[in-house]
């Protein structure tokens, strides 16, 4: 009864609403009124599960409807007050069915399966779009960072064409497969000689369309780990669908991949990680063994003329592929490497043949690990250029790279070179 | 009306918030994801002003919030993250929700924990992230100081000059976390 008290002060004037309305013609003809599902849906929605009602139970004070399960469920855990208004429900006997209100939404919606079939559409559809954002969002800005880029290249690449290098679609990858753990150290190598403190990594035609037309993330079969960032949730849900595209490339052909875009990094698998670390370590001690530079070697590298001035321009890229006659299929080495035979290098242009050799056989004994043949232990190439198909040459290792592309390579496009062992 | 309770019934209404939801009916967790799904859905729609929330991760049941000080008050320009951790009996029971960002306020303690009612004896299932957010939102500028957690603040609180200047300082001092 003190329900009824407020009612005793309340003034009876009539709003401003109700002095102007009119009242509202009675339709007595065919004329349809259409209500928009949506806004049906607030009326036909348990505010507890957000779903369609269910079994719907009524307040009996307040009139407020629940599903059934939900309302006797909030009841038993919580206050025993309607969860709308938190008028008080002594227990279940405040409440009463209203198979009326049922009938009605089975009226509206004649097939409950139906509509729930088109909710999980919807809400698969969404998820969906929550992750095409992210991945739209990382392309943009990976599209952004090349163009960037761009006025700083070398030469304009239009042959690699195999370089679907890992792109944006890099990023998202939270896999831990080995050839991902690759894929991520060529991407070390990249970033290392970012911190030459200039910004030089020119990214290629190639992987500006790849990253944007068929991303080449390099396997996804590990469950992806939780990225960091929200952000990142939908970038490694798209890297699950890559999956496909992933399967039409050819893995063995590599360049290097696009600095990954900023929302990724924090994705990077651990493994990668110290797969990454100590790979480098391992270059840089074998840079200052051979005393002259590469792509790896900027941590290394203090002769004091302004090292990133001279390398803005200076890169080059590579095609390493196994001599044709000499490594042959039934090549153990090549046997073993399978696809993986076929190597994309992009590297500075004053780096020397001995140093691209040296580093040759250690990223194939890396790759291989385990399963490098007894009998190739210790790799050691001697590698040609071809200047004619047919025609090779076999490279001094006290020549530059640059030297070699001047007096062999002349096309634009990236240099092809051989490797073979080296003859004792 | 009392006379028709049963007992044990009666007994319930009594007991604490933390003893029923041990013996809650845990509900599938599939229901509880799918809520939070669509909570998600309609706070990505309706582009609530000054506030924001998204899961933290993979985890549908952990997410962060951002909250913008109210403006007219001592927090304005300020933009709060808190956490959001959904327990499998949600939304029977009420998250914890937790300060991440160092907040100086009566009813907030130096480990981010609140006192608001809504999130304890007061929590409805009809409660959301986005009421949640928004209640703490208006907390900022209206603290109950009868039942201070920082009661620092508290005392502080009538002076809002000073109020004002103690919590720039604060602000600068933990600007790194």
């Amino acid at each position: 009864m003190a329900s009824l008290e407020p009612t005793q002060n309340k003034t009876w004037d009539l709003s401003l609403y109700e002095l102007q309305r009119k009242p509202q013609e009675i339709i007595t003809d065919s004329t349809e009124i259409a209500v928009s599902p949506r806004s049906l849906h607030s009326e036909l929605m348990c505010p507890i599960c957000l779903d369609m009602l269910k079994k719907t139970m009524t307040t009996k004070e307040c009139l407020h409807r629940f599903c059934s399960d939900c309302i006797v469920t909030a009841l038993r855990s919580g206050n025993k007050e309607c969860p709308t208004c938190r008028k008080k429900l002594v227990s279940k006997r405040s409440l009463r069915a209203d198979p009326n209100f049922d009938l009605l939404i089975s009226k509206i919606y004649p097939s409950r399966e139906e509509y729930e079939a088109i909710q999980e559409k919807v809400m698969a559809k969404f998820n969906q779009t929550q992750s095409q954002q992210a991945l739209v969002n990382s392309i943009n800005e990976g599209i952004k960072l090349q163009s960037q880029n761009r006025p700083q290249r070398f030469r304009t690449n239009k042959g690699g064409g195999g370089g679907g290098g890992g792109g944006s679609g890099g990023g998202g990858g939270g896999s831990s497969t080995r050839s991902n753990v690759q894929a991520h150290d060529t991407a070390s190598n990249d970033s290392n000689s970012n911190t030459n403190g200039t910004d030089r990594e020119s990214r290629d035609g190639t992987s500006t369309g790849s990253a944007a037309g068929a991303p080449n993330v390099p396997s996804c079969n590990a469950p992806a780990q939780p990225p960091a960032s929200a952000g990142t949730s939908g970038a490694s849900t798209s890297s699950s669908r890559m999956q496909v595209d992933d399967a039409s490339n050819p893995p063995s052909i590599r360049s290097t991949p696009s600095p990954v875009p900023s929302n990724s990094s924090s994705t990077k698998p651990k493994r990668a990680m110290s797969v990454m670390t100590s790979e480098r370590s391992e270059e840089s001690e074998s840079d200052s063994q051979m005393d002259c530079r590469t792509e790896g070697d900027s941590n290394i590298d203090t002769e004091g003329e302004g090292n990133g001035e001279l390398g803005i321009n200076d890169e080059i890229e590579l095609v390493f592929k196994p001599h044709p006659t000499e490594m042959s299929a039934d090549n153990q080495l090549i046997r073993a490497l399978k696809d993986n035979c076929v190597r994309y290098i992009k590297t500075t242009a004053n780096a020397t043949v001995d140093h691209l050799s040296k580093y040759l056989a250690m990223r194939l004994t890396l790759d291989l690990g385990a399963d490098l043949p007894e009998a190739c232990r210790l790799l050691n190439f001697c590698i040609y250029v071809a200047p004619q198909p047919q025609q090779l040459v076999i490279l001094n290792g006290n020549q530059t790279l640059h030297q070699v592309n001047d007096k062999f390579w002349k096309v634009n496009k990236p240099m092809e070179m051989y490797y073979s062992w080296k003859k004792t | 009306m009392a006379q028709n309770i049963s007992p044990e019934q009666s007994g319930g209404a009594g007991g604490s918030s933390k003893h029923n939801d041990d013996l809650l009916p845990v509900k599938d967790n599939h229901a509880v994801s799918k809520r939070l799904h669509k909570e998600l859905m309609n706070l990505m729609m309706a582009n609530e002003k000054g506030i924001s929330a998204f899961p933290d991760g993979e985890n549908i049941f952990k997410w962060v919030g951002t909250i913008a000080g109210p403006i007219n008050t001592v927090y304005a320009s300020q933009t709060y993250r808190l956490s959001l951790d959904f327990p499998n009996s949600y939304p029977y029971a009420a998250p914890v929700v937790k300060f991440l960002t160092p907040c100086f306020h009566p009813n907030v303690d130096l480990q981010g924990a609140i006192c608001l009612d809504i999130l304890k004896d007061k929590w409805s299932a009809l409660y959301d992230v986005r009421t949640i957010l928004l209640s703490i939102q208006s907390l900022l500028g209206e603290p109950n100081n009868e039942s201070p957690l920082n009661a620092q603040a508290a005392m502080m609180w009538n002076d809002q000059k000073e109020y004002k200047k103690y919590l720039d300082a604060f602000y600068e001092k933990h600007k790194d976390t």
